[in-house]
């Protein structure tokens, strides 16, 4: 096995606008976003891919590029370059073409100088956007014992869910026979026909495999170079394309959440709450790592005879609390002040909460301050002449607004 | 008439290329470095280019993806004297690879073959 972590070239995929995420993404690649209140969200595929033995990866990257490469310099140089290890920020080189990847796909074309220099059997290629925590060797070993050009990762989802996703129309052998992109009648899957195989983004090629496919997309007029869209439906059928059941031995499916939007966003941080949270990161067997942090430890203040009320959330180091804080997930040097209300909502780092505020199923950027006895979330309709509302109710609060009391 | 660039750095090779070229009836275009090349691709209505490997300064290889990135589509045939770059990744980007030799028959065969389709 360790030979073939070897012969294993990683990449992952990180230069995405993001724009669904917007205004979080506005300054920012997605994967750079904070997430979790100590990770960025990039860190839980590196965190995968440590875990998984993986110490030799290429991170590419595009748009916000600055803000991926501060954040690996300031939390994972962690690799050994001299041990063959290492953990390299790629933006488009503009070596062999002037251009910025088009796509997912012709970010590795404009890559084959790296692959030609690697040559590795194997390709592993990552997205720096979601939130899971998978062994990238089991599906190295599935891949590998069915002799497959190219695997792909996919989780079961409930059929009526499917239409959101590019869904695999798998045999009993996990051999893909379709590919459809947000299909209006998502195929089941074989054994359990009221679930359908969602492709989760994540792929292992036969380097070859990968190579000619890539080339033989550059040369596309009507490609969007994208793996989903286009690398998928060209291999169906002509090579030997296989899914891999992201589900436990009884198949229920396992945690993986795209972040594409922001209500995913949210939606992905109340499953980090509870007592048993739905995605657990106190998990000592699969460590989710993040920037080291030098913060002291949380202040709880409380005045003669008050009793703080803070449940079911995550607080990091540096903060200081004293208000209610509840369904919560706080980054390091949070201050929640005397008597303020924090209900669902995410606090980036720094994030200032005044005396007698409330802040109700928000999502507040780093920084911001907010007045005392400010409310965000109680009047939405108030909230949306000067903030992003979601679908869902949530309140974004930008760091590039100064509020008033 | 179609007109075909040859980029190779020996003279011998240009001039007879664009001799055996010119009688099946193409227009012949010669460079004598990728450098030049490039500018003539950026410049000429081209329909197919014969790119030699080995040459000095930019080689086919580098030449071929920046080909190939200014006129999306336009054929390119890698003909060398060598046969190991065929391994290259780099050199699957072309559309054929022709191991130079004084018979040009399958050079000439595959001109065709492209620059018809």
């Amino acid at each position: 096995m360790i030979d073939a972590l070897k012969k294993l070239t990683t990449i992952i995929m990180a230069g995405g606008k993001g724009e669904r995420l917007f205004p979080l993404t506005r300054d920012k690649a997605k994967p750079a976003i904070t997430f979790g209140g100590l990770y960025k969200i990039i860190d839980f595929t590196l965190s995968n891919c440590l875990n998984s033995g993986i110490r030799r990866i290429y991170v590419l990257t595009q748009y916000g590029s600055f803000s991926l490469d501060q954040h690996l310099r300031a939390g994972w140089d962690i690799m050994h370059p001299d041990l063959g290890e290492f953990i390299y920020s790629m933006p488009p080189q503009q070596i062999m073409v002037s251009r910025w990847y088009r796509g997912t796909a012709d970010s590795i074309y404009q890559n084959l100088t790296l692959l030609q220099s690697e040559r590795p059997e194997q390709v592993l290629i990552l997205s720096g956007d979601h939130v899971y925590k998978m062994n990238y060797r089991e599906m190295l070993d599935f891949h590998l014992s069915r002799n497959a050009d190219m695997t792909v990762a996919a989780v079961p989802v409930p059929r009526p869910e499917a239409g959101s996703f590019g869904v695999l129309k798998v045999d009993a052998n996990g051999a893909v026979e379709n590919f459809l992109e947000k299909p209006a009648e998502p195929p089941g899957m074989p054994g359990s026909p009221d679930y359908s195989l969602a492709s989760m983004g994540v792929y292992i090629f036969r380097a070859k495999t990968l190579v000619e496919e890539v080339i033989k997309d550059a040369k596309k007029r009507a490609s969007k170079h994208d793996f989903g869209a286009d690398i998928i439906p060209q291999m169906v059928g002509r090579k030997k394309v296989f899914a891999f059941n992201f589900a436990d031995p009884d198949g229920s499916p396992r945690y993986w959440r795209d972040i594409g939007l922001l209500d995913a966003y949210y939606r992905a941080h109340l499953d980090l709450l509870g007592r048993t949270p739905i995605f657990d990161l106190f998990d000592a067997e699969w460590p989710m790592r993040g920037r080291p942090q030098l913060d002291p430890p949380s202040r709880y203040i409380s005045s003669p005879g008050q009793c703080l009320a803070v449940g079911d959330s995550l607080i990091a180091s540096g903060c200081i609390i004293e208000g209610t804080v509840n369904q919560a997930v706080l980054s390091p040097g949070v201050r929640v002040g005397r008597d303020a209300t924090v209900a669902g909502a995410i606090l980036w780092h720094g994030v200032d909460i005044g005396a007698g505020a409330v802040v109700k199923k928000a999502i507040i950027e780093d920084g911001v301050k907010i007045p005392p006895n400010f409310h965000i979330g109680a009047d939405l309709e108030q909230d949306a002449k000067r903030f992003h509302v979601t679908e869902d109710g949530i309140v974004v609060v930008p760091n590039n607004v100064i509020l008033e009391e | 008439m179609k007109t075909i660039l040859v980029v190779d750095d020996d003279d011998a090779i240009r001039t007879l290329l664009k001799d055996e070229l010119f009688d099946e009836g193409y227009q012949v275009l010669t460079a004598t470095n990728a450098r030049e090349a490039l500018k003539m691709v950026e410049q000429e209505a081209l329909d197919l280019v014969i790119l030699d490997i080995r040459m000095p300064g930019m080689d086919g290889l580098e030449a071929l993806p920046r080909i190939l990135g200014l006129k999306e589509g336009l054929p390119v045939i890698l003909n060398t004297a060598y046969t190991q770059y065929q391994e290259s990744f780099m050199s699957w980007a072309a559309d054929a690879y022709v191991v130079k030799s004084s018979d040009l028959t399958e050079l000439k065969a595959k001109v065709k073959e492209l620059i018809s389709k």
